[in-house]
């Protein structure tokens, strides 16, 4: 190492005057080791400022764009809370909002969604598929009302130290599956 | 270590020196993903507005789709905190304070589809399509609306309904 | 090596300069004549923009740790130094303070010099530009826009009242205290290419890095423009596609918090203080 480092200060003082000719002393004296497009002869072009503009706008239209949700760590994209927030509430005003019109449609259409011939039809399903409907309406129910009060207090200014986010978020999917399947299953 | 050799030197030596190994270490994987324009919601190719040192452009100010729709947002929010407690508390609510629940409910959802919507449809990419489901959405929502009337006015009371249907 | 050693010794001895390369070549020496190799494998995001319709792939390469340094930098560097000359990053003062590195390490956004290179696992570390860039080449992404943003909130201090001695701005120094947690950011953008709703609108969307800049200049005591400023925060995009993901705080190398700077934007435009 120390003997690479002379040379090349015996190499570079030998050859001060020239910069350019310094730099270049290692590709010459090793191309013929190396493969050919190393020691290729240079050609340049003169460019008006508009035309070196258009080969960059040229050259962005080539560009790709990085991966995002297919690289990036889980638990920040296909597990955030705030994702899953959005999920559950969609899916929870979503499933509102296809009862409330076909309900409004019902009495055209002939079918009977009251809420009496819900109840009676809900009733006669077995336990297993009722605790699983519950549980699939409260589980939803409870993230969304949990987390959105930890965005309301995010709001505030508040816990947004990141050992308190890691927590939050621990204790969130805990509390909102715990009270999902209480709701489900105890009331 | 960049310091004592220089980079040029030590790259061509090394390559010089062991020809096979570079051969052998470096294996090109072909890549799994689809990553030559973004699977999800796909932005194009780049084009740039202006030169690199104009500002980006700025919207027209305007508070209502700003700070004050933020705030409205937050407090129904927070207003709706209470109201989803209430039913719990009280087994089930009077007629009025249930309307209360659904209309709060029912903006709540639109603010937040619409907000999915502004999200996931931009306007400079799908104006077409955002327009759609712009207007969709209004009139869902005035549907679910009549729909949540009909059900106040000739059913049992959306807490009242959930009860029942929960305790069958 | 053991002649070579003992007149480096004599050199060492003799001109005070030379010391520290000489020491730390012989470390390196006996390090690797002891210890087995550690091989670590890096897989590397590739796209040349001389070939634009290749598709971007992922290139192996493995490098023994023993003989190199113990950030993912490092092994960058030597890769490119030993392996292949053509892989491309952008890297300036290895110490987290220019902001070149910034790129996404085993899906997290970081800077490479200050990120190290995992040894407790032996899966490979993979690793990507920023996420939702514009690649230019390899690891380098193209950052124009990132820029043009930063231009629009016009970073700098604007007032018309002169100042009262006539000589300097001052500051008291609560005022001054404000701006710890927002100065030190190097607009590296590793919060904003971490955050989904960037990734969606980054068009319109300001991101994180430029809205706790934006909240610098807000907070700035010294600063006279800030219902301007307010007033271009005060549409549906720039500011309000902020959901509170918290992607942001959670990718700041500098350990910074966009997260609450934005959140005391929020709070200021609704309260109107």
């Amino acid at each position: 190492m120390i003997a690479q480092r002379l040379g090349l200060a015996a190499m570079r003082s030998a050859t001060k005057p020239n910069a350019f000719f310094s730099q270049n002393i290692p590709r010459m004296v090793l191309a013929s080791a190396m493969s050919t497009s190393q020691a290729r002869s240079i050609s340049t072009q003169k460019l008006t400022p508009e035309e070196g503009q258009q080969i960059l706008v040229k050259q962005r239209l080539d560009r790709p764009v990085s991966p995002n949700l297919g690289i990036y760590k889980m638990e920040q994209t296909w597990f955030g809370a705030s994702a899953w927030t959005r999920i559950t509430g969609c899916a929870l005003s979503g499933a509102a909002y296809v009862y409330f019109t076909a309900y409004l449609a019902s009495p055209l259409l002939g079918f009977h969604i009251e809420s009496a011939a819900l109840a009676s039809g809900f009733a006669a399903l077995p336990f297993v598929v009722k605790g699983a409907i519950k549980f699939a309406l409260a589980f939803p129910f409870t993230f969304h009302f949990i987390n959105g009060i930890k965005h309301l207090v995010y709001d505030l200014g508040i816990g947004f130290a990141k050992a308190q986010i890691k927590r939050g978020e621990i204790a969130l999917w805990i509390s909102s599956i715990i009270g999902g399947g209480y709701l489900a299953f105890g009331l | 270590m960049a310091s004592i050799m220089r980079p040029s030197l030590l790259r061509q030596t090394a390559l010089a020196a062991k020809p096979a190994f570079r051969n052998n270490a470096i294996k090109a994987a072909a890549f799994h993903t689809s990553t030559q324009r973004s699977a999800i919601l796909p932005p194009g190719p780049q084009r740039i507005e202006g030169t690199v040192n104009d500002p980006a452009p700025i919207p027209i100010p305007n508070a209502t789709q700003g700070s004050y729709h933020w705030t409205f947002e937050r407090l129904l929010a927070a207003g709706l905190v209470p109201l989803t407690i209430a039913p719990f508390a009280a087994g089930s609510l009077n007629p009025t304070t249930d309307a209360i629940l659904c209309s709060a409910v029912l903006l709540h959802s639109h603010i937040g589809f619409q907000s999915v919507i502004i999200d996931y449809i931009p306007t400079r990419t799908y104006p077409g399509l955002r327009k759609f489901f712009w207007w969709g959405l209004n009139l869902a929502t005035v549907t679910v609306g009549v729909g949540l009337y009909e059900f106040e006015t000739n059913d049992v009371g959306v807490t009242e309904a959930i009860k029942r249907l929960w305790k069958a | 090596m053991a002649a070579l050693r003992s007149s480096s010794r004599i050199l060492s001895s003799s001109r005070a300069a030379f010391r520290p390369s000489a020491v730390f070549s012989r470390s390196m020496a006996s390090v690797s004549e002891t210890e087995q190799p550690r091989i670590k494998s890096f897989q590397i995001y590739r796209w040349n923009p001389d070939t634009p319709t290749e598709k971007p792939r992922l290139q192996t390469y493995s490098i023994d740790l023993n003989k190199t340094g113990p950030m993912i930098l490092d092994a960058l560097i030597k890769i490119k130094n030993e392996q292949d000359p053509s892989l491309t990053f952008r890297r300036s003062c290895r110490e987290g303070i220019c902001g070149s590195c910034a790129m996404n390490i085993n899906g997290q956004n970081t800077l490479a010099c200050l990120c190290r290179i995992p040894t407790e696992s032996a899966s490979d570390v993979k690793i990507y530009p920023l996420p939702h860039t514009y690649v230019v080449k390899d690891l380098v992404p193209d950052l124009t826009h990132f820029y043009k943003q930063y231009k629009s909130i016009q970073p700098y201090l604007q007032r018309d009242t002169p100042a009262e001695d006539g000589k300097e701005y001052r500051q008291s120094k609560a005022d001054r205290k404000k701006l710890d947690g927002l100065y030190e950011c190097i607009l590296c953008a590793c919060c904003s290419t971490s955050c989904p709703s960037y990734w969606w609108n980054s068009e319109e969307y300001l991101g994180p890095a430029i809205l706790l800049q934006s909240y610098r200049w807000l907070v700035d005591s010294r600063d006279e423009r800030t219902a301007e400023r307010k007033a271009k925060l005060e549409n549906s995009m720039s500011l309000y596609r902020c959901h509170t993901i918290l992607n942001c705080t959670r990718a700041c190398p500098k350990g910074l918090n966009p997260g609450k700077a934005i959140a005391e934007i929020k709070k200021q435009m609704s309260i109107g203080a």
